[in-house]
């Protein structure tokens, strides 16, 4: 099912507090850095929803 | 760590020791006006986000001090006009309490080493192993070839050989001491020995009614300031010198819900794991266990679950003295759980 990210609420890394919480926060590499922004590798989410839970900027939810 | 205080007809002050919060956010549920806010419990516990996991707002609170009585661990305190509510006879007190009998603890240190706060100090007198053995032990220096079988037999490690690198052979250069704090007077050196230069007598058995009954004596300290009552401590303990109150009474469960994907998904996530202040949860077979021995109940890994599938039930607690009918209203809602 994976995750979707909105890019209007989402801190792009740069602007986040926490300069990329999710990816930090998920070990299933499931979310990732590319190109300086946030990428989701759905095969790999696990559907934990950790992501979902502890974004600061809300900007992740279900797929 | 937080401080605000306000003045009127008293001074009241509201503190915060963020070293003795473990996030469970039983202040946050009992807060009347809702002025207190749990952090971001797993990233603080990760180390992603270096934050208190409490923050007050303090023009809506009214320091009535209801979150730092229910508070179980001690981390909030409200005082008024100097002096701590918890302190007074007529506010709400925990009976909690995690101590050690100092007549029945061995000071083997177990409860030191299992410790998940770090709570326990210890230190223990062992005698001196020397003391309880009695022999004498002489080697002959001028027989001695140096050729270390004793040192590498010898099971107490007490031979201690050093071959000084020379230009020519030289016996002089070589020496060998027996430790005589170590050695144990068992034998095994003179009989190994190929020239005959250990002269070896062990007279422990003679002497055992003159040997003193060894006495192990030292001190175990739980520091009220870390415990959270979690109870490692007593159960580990070998000769229950140790008892524990927790705060709470009642169970933890983990319910699923495949319908609406609600699964525990164990090892990807382990929020409540890293959270726990009890190290009573692990992951097993990919799934969340709780040990309900160790768990305190203090529900911070209900919250910092994502699938929100932990259920919590207190049936009783340990908060006593409640004279007040709003708050045990409000503090009896602990009991429902979450």
């Amino acid at each position: 099912m994976a995750v979707k990210i909105d890019p209007d609420k989402c801190g792009h890394i740069e602007n986040c507090p926490v300069q990329g919480l999710c990816i930090k926060l998920c070990e299933q590499g499931a979310i990732i850095e590319e190109n300086g922004d946030v990428s989701i590798v759905p095969e790999n989410c696990d559907d934990c929803d950790l992501c979902i839970q502890n974004c600061p900027n809300q900007a992740i939810s279900k797929a | 760590m937080f401080s605000i205080e306000r003045s009127g007809e008293e001074h009241r002050k509201l503190a915060y020791n963020s070293n003795k919060c473990v996030g469970c956010g039983i202040c946050t549920d009992v807060c009347p006006t809702s002025s207190l806010r749990l952090g971001p419990l797993v990233p603080i516990a990760r180390g992603l986000i270096e934050m208190d996991l409490i923050s007050v707002n303090q023009d809506s609170c009214v320091f009535c001090g209801l979150c730092s009585v229910a508070c179980p661990f001690d981390s909030l305190s409200l005082s008024i006009n100097g002096e701590e509510i918890k302190n007074m006879s007529n506010y709400p007190k925990w009976e909690t309490e995690s101590k050690v009998d100092d007549d029945d603890c061995m000071y083997c240190g177990r409860c030191n080493e299992i410790c998940p706060r770090d709570s326990i100090l210890f230190e223990r007198h062992l005698p001196n192993p020397a003391d309880l053995v009695r022999g004498e032990i002489e080697i002959n220096k001028e027989k001695c070839i140096y050729c270390s079988f004793c040192a590498d037999m010898c099971p107490a490690g007490a031979i201690n050989i050093k071959n000084f690198p020379t230009s020519s052979v030289d016996v002089l250069n070589n020496s060998i001491e027996v430790d005589l704090s170590k050695c144990i007077f068992c034998g095994v050196c003179k009989r190994v020995c190929p020239e005959d230069a250990i002269k070896q007598i062990c007279s422990t058995c003679m002497l055992r009614e003159e040997i003193e009954v060894p006495e192990i004596s030292g001190e175990t300290i739980i520091l009220e300031d870390s415990c959270v009552n979690c109870s490692w401590c007593s159960e580990i303990c070998p000769v229950d010198a140790i008892t524990v109150t927790k705060p709470f009474e009642g169970k933890l469960e983990l319910v699923e819900n495949e319908a609406d994907d609600k699964i525990c998904k164990g090892d990807s996530c382990h929020a409540c794991q890293d959270v726990c202040p009890c190290n009573a949860v692990t992951i097993v077979d990919g799934k969340s266990v709780t040990n309900l021995d160790f768990c305190n109940l203090c529900g911070a890994c209900v919250t910092a679950c994502p699938q929100n599938i932990r259920v919590l039930t207190r049936t009783g607690m340990k908060l006593t003295n409640i004279n007040s009918e709003s708050w045990n209203e409000i503090l009896n809602q602990l009991l429902a759980g979450k």
